[in-house]
């Protein structure tokens, strides 16, 4: 009897760890540079965001875009959809006066790389998730579905900001 | 039955697979920037054509808008059916020069040599500038071989798709810009 209790017990938590580690985790790491300097950690499942996205009030989730904006965003649907099935490549270099900014394609992602003397910004970010972002003809946004996205970009760091003075932040999707 | 609906499979699997095999390289549309000077920006962008090709489909009017092209700004413009007169005529003359200007440091020149058409504009004195453009005629007759108040976006494409070398080249005093296909990404 002991046994059975201590199963269903068990089980509960168990089945719970399950289904976030199959749903994802985005994590943010917080480091502060310097002997003294905090680290944070803040694991959040992607359930729990896109359950918390689900209840933004409509009016935050549209944009106010005025005709010339909504008449090219089928273009850059298109445009996003096209660059999905390109091969990966080297999208943009801008390099001027120490700074430099790198937008690769990579799989199904775009990595972009921006690097100057006091702070260096790594982004990817999953194809899908772009079209999932850009908001429709009425410019409405859903915000469940981008975090949704996100499931398509799991093992992938997100994004990292690195500063000269060691602070680092880091957003990992497990 | 069951025999003979794998052999039809696999010879499905190989035509496919040989048309596959028999597609031409994709294309890519570099552009480059070079600035000079002490802060000098270098651009770089890379775009397969499939890219390209989708964004000029889905915006046409970058081109063209109710029946005239666009040259530069929308100050200049001219109507697709006078453009397919004057290169119609242009065309039949062949190897020629069709336009020189010389005025003041500035001589334009439009001229066909061979399968292209090129666009030289020399500015000399403190803001030299050289401006070289090549036109491949196929691309010309592409873009005007539809009828009514559109250009053949399709067509144009289909040209485009096969051109590999340098579109416009531009040597100016503070930035240097090239624009060109080929097949590396």
């Amino acid at each position: 009897m002991m046994m059975k209790i201590a199963a269903a017990v068990m089980a509960v938590p168990v089945a719970a760890v399950a289904t976030i580690g199959a749903t994802g985790v985005v994590v943010v790491d917080v480091r502060e540079g310097g002997p003294q300097g905090h680290h944070i950690v803040v694991p959040m499942p992607l359930l729990a965001a896109r359950a918390a996205a689900a209840f933004v009030p409509e009016d935050k989730a549209r944009l106010h875009l005025d005709s010339e904006a909504a008449r090219h965003l089928p273009l850059a649907r298109e445009v996003v959809e096209a660059l999905a099935q390109a091969a990966d490549c080297e999208l943009v270099r801008v390099e001027q006066d120490g700074e430099q900014v790198v937008i690769r394609k990579q799989g199904q992602m775009l990595a972009v790389h921006v690097r100057n003397k006091d702070e260096e910004v790594r982004v990817n970010v999953p194809l899908e998730m772009v079209l999932q972002v850009l908001p429709g003809p009425d410019g409405r946004l859903s915000p469940s579905a981008a975090v949704a996205a996100l499931g398509s970009a799991r093992f992938t760091d997100l994004v990292e900001v690195k500063s000269a003075d060691g602070d680092r932040v880091k957003i990992t999707v497990w | 039955m069951a025999r003979a609906r794998i052999w039809a499979g696999m010879v499905a699997l190989g035509m496919t697979a040989g048309l596959a095999g028999a597609q031409p390289p994709t294309g890519w549309l570099h552009v480059r920037v070079e600035e000079s000077g002490a802060k000098a920006a270098k651009v770089s962008v890379n775009l397969p054509l499939s890219v390209v090709e989708v964004a000029l489909k889905a915006a046409p009017e970058t081109l063209e808008s109710k029946g005239r092209i666009k040259l530069g700004s929308d100050k200049h413009e001219m109507s697709l059916d006078d453009a397919r007169r004057i290169w119609a005529e242009l065309r039949k003359a062949g190897d020629v020069d069709f336009v020189t200007v010389d005025q003041g440091d500035e001589h334009v020149s439009v001229a066909r040599k061979g399968d292209l058409v090129l666009v030289h504009v020399n500015k000399a004195g403190q803001k030299a500038e050289e401006v070289v453009v090549e036109v491949p005629v196929d691309l010309v007759d592409a873009m005007l071989s539809g009828t009514g108040e559109q250009i053949n976006l399709q067509a144009m494409l289909t040209q485009l798709q096969k051109r590999r070398g340098d579109i416009v080249r531009v040597k100016g005093d503070d930035a240097n810009v090239r624009i060109w296909i080929d097949e590396q990404n």
